[in-house]
């Protein structure tokens, strides 16, 4: 079953394309990895996702429906923004309350674990939390909605690694309990990257990639060695970043079957390449390359 | 009814729900019952002559004056939250429409309450006027409460309206409307000064009768509800 589904969808903010021509899918009950640089397009599509801003052209369908202006979906739907404001005067109890009724699955008793665990100070005003603490208010939300669908965008800026690791441990077991589809967009890729099942990556408002996620961490290999022998080698392959130092080079490339024998026996050194350092390697190579 | 969520949303903060309007009349009546006990000192002709004034007395805006702030604040912070937790425009818009009213309601119930006890006790004893005034009605009863809580009630869709047309807008609506308003006060200037019998004819609109007044303020309301709702279902979150 297919969660998301979007046909040629564009948005134009007046001469900017934030999202364009775009046609992506989404599995059901999958953790998918929506990545790219800063304004590659990634907030605009999830808020087009959710209702919260109008496509200027194009199809979208969410658990089978249009989004817009659509209580059955939005009821299944959850969207947990970094940007998201709250009134004067609101408490994080307030707002979990408040989320509480708009939720038909929402699990209080993991809300109240993730408070505690978090270490949240739920009365206190939302103007006189920290930045992680306000990112966690948006995690409880998003984990005890167990709604459906739901967006995660950038839900960790400002928490400290043990914060940042409890997050992922909660998604992890609470998902393997509650399968729901989860949509996670984040620059810290090498941290999410063992529970991501598919990524996209957009590049200034398109499709860059749109791939499992396996595929993606063995799709690219590292060689390094005396610089000569990494250019003999890599001669004529699809080379993603090549860095010189002195005599010594390294050069990321696509792999090809065999690659990994075949720059072993040419006596290079050669190392997997990270997801992280795949998707900075391609997005660069992308804004790279020469306009046709 | 998930609409019911926007209700809950604007009684989270009771302080300015009801708080901060319920001290701000406190406060301002307080001002006019020492204001009172201070002409009245003066004797009794002092006394009657501050009763015939202060029919025009504002300070009954210190009320409505956060009410209005209210409509700003229900569109500018409610709204964007309300579309974050998963609510449509429509439900926001019904539950919204639902808090207006009910703040209607109360805000003019307790005003004509305030004048009930005001007449009968000839202005607290102190021959003050703070809730029988102008721009609350100084007729019957049931006026006061009628005009209240039309007043109210188009302060807080016209707050709402505005506060809907800059997020739609941008900067450019308040520039428009300002230059608009502005052209507005020129026109009229120009007509008093360079026109025969303008001057008499802007008197007699605005001295017109409390029924036509009501019509008015109802209709400016009914059109700040209206703009507020077309606005409203085409209002992105940025």
């Amino acid at each position: 079953m297919t969660a998301i589904e979007t046909r040629n969808l564009t948005k134009h903010f007046r001469d900017v394309a934030a999202i364009d021509d775009v046609s992506l899918s989404f599995a059901e009950g999958r953790v998918h990895g929506l990545l790219g640089r800063n304004g590659a397009g990634k907030t605009t599509l999830m808020k087009l996702l959710t209702g919260q801003i109008f496509a200027t052209s194009g199809e979208m369908r969410v658990l089978g429906q249009s989004p817009l202006e659509n209580p059955q979906v939005l009821a299944q739907t959850c969207f947990i923004q970094e940007s998201q404001k709250y009134p004067d005067g609101f408490r994080p109890l307030d707002v979990l309350r408040i989320a509480e009724g708009l939720y038909p699955a929402w699990d209080q008793e993991l809300a109240r674990e993730l408070i505690a665990d978090f270490r949240l100070p739920e009365k206190r005003a939302i103007k006189k939390l920290s930045r992680g603490q306000l990112s966690a208010v948006g995690i409880i939300l998003g984990l005890a909605s167990r709604a459906p669908l739901t967006f995660f965008d950038e839900p960790y800026l400002g928490l400290d690694a043990v914060a940042r690791r409890l997050f992922f441990d909660h998604l992890l077991a609470d998902f393997a309990d509650h399968p729901r589809t989860v949509i996670l967009s984040t620059h810290h890729i090498d941290e999410v990257s063992n529970l991501l099942e598919h990524v996209v990556l957009l590049d200034e408002g398109r499709v860059a990639i749109s791939e499992e996620a396996e595929t993606l961490q063995n799709a690219a290999i590292e060689v390094s060695g005396r610089r000569d022998e990494v250019m003999a080698f890599t001669a004529g392959a699809d080379v993603l970043h090549l860095q010189e130092i002195g005599s010594l080079a390294t050069s990321t490339l696509h792999a090809e079957p065999g690659s990994v024998e075949r720059a072993r026996a040419a006596g290079l050194q050669v190392a997997p390449v990270s997801l992280q350092n795949y998707i900075v390697h391609r997005t660069t190579a992308a804004a790279a390359a020469p306009v046709a | 009814m998930r609409s019911r969520n926007v209700i809950d949303m604007h009684l989270v903060n009771r302080m300015q729900a009801f708080g901060w309007p319920l001290i701000a009349v406190a406060f301002a009546l307080a001002i006019m019952l020492a204001v009172g006990a201070i002409v009245g000192s003066r004797g009794p002709e002092a006394q009657a002559e501050m009763y015939y004034g202060l029919q025009w007395n504002g300070a009954i805006f210190a009320l409505l004056g956060p009410l209005i702030g209210y409509g700003f604040t229900s569109m500018g912070q409610y709204f964007p939250l309300a579309l974050g937790l998963g609510l449509t425009r429509r439900e926001f818009a019904t539950g919204l429409s639902v808090v207006f009213l009910g703040n209607a309601v109360i805000y003019s119930v307790l005003i004509t309450v305030g004048k009930t006890i005001e007449k009968a006790t000839e202005g607290f004893g102190l021959s003050i006027r703070f809730f029988d005034v102008f721009y609350t009605s100084t007729g019957a009863p049931w006026q006061t409460l009628l005009q209240t809580f039309l007043l109210i009630l188009t302060v807080l869709f016209l707050g709402a309206a505005i506060t809907a047309a800059v997020l739609r807008f941008g900067q450019v609506f308040l520039w428009v409307a300002a230059a608009i308003l502005a052209l507005i006060g020129l026109g009229i200037l120009s007509g008093v000064l360079l026109l025969d019998g303008f001057g008499r004819a802007l008197l007699d609109v605005l001295t017109m009768g409390w029924g036509p007044w009501m019509v008015a303020i109802a209709v400016i309301g009914a059109v700040s509800a209206g703009a507020w709702l077309v606005l409203v279902r085409r209002t992105q979150v940025s």
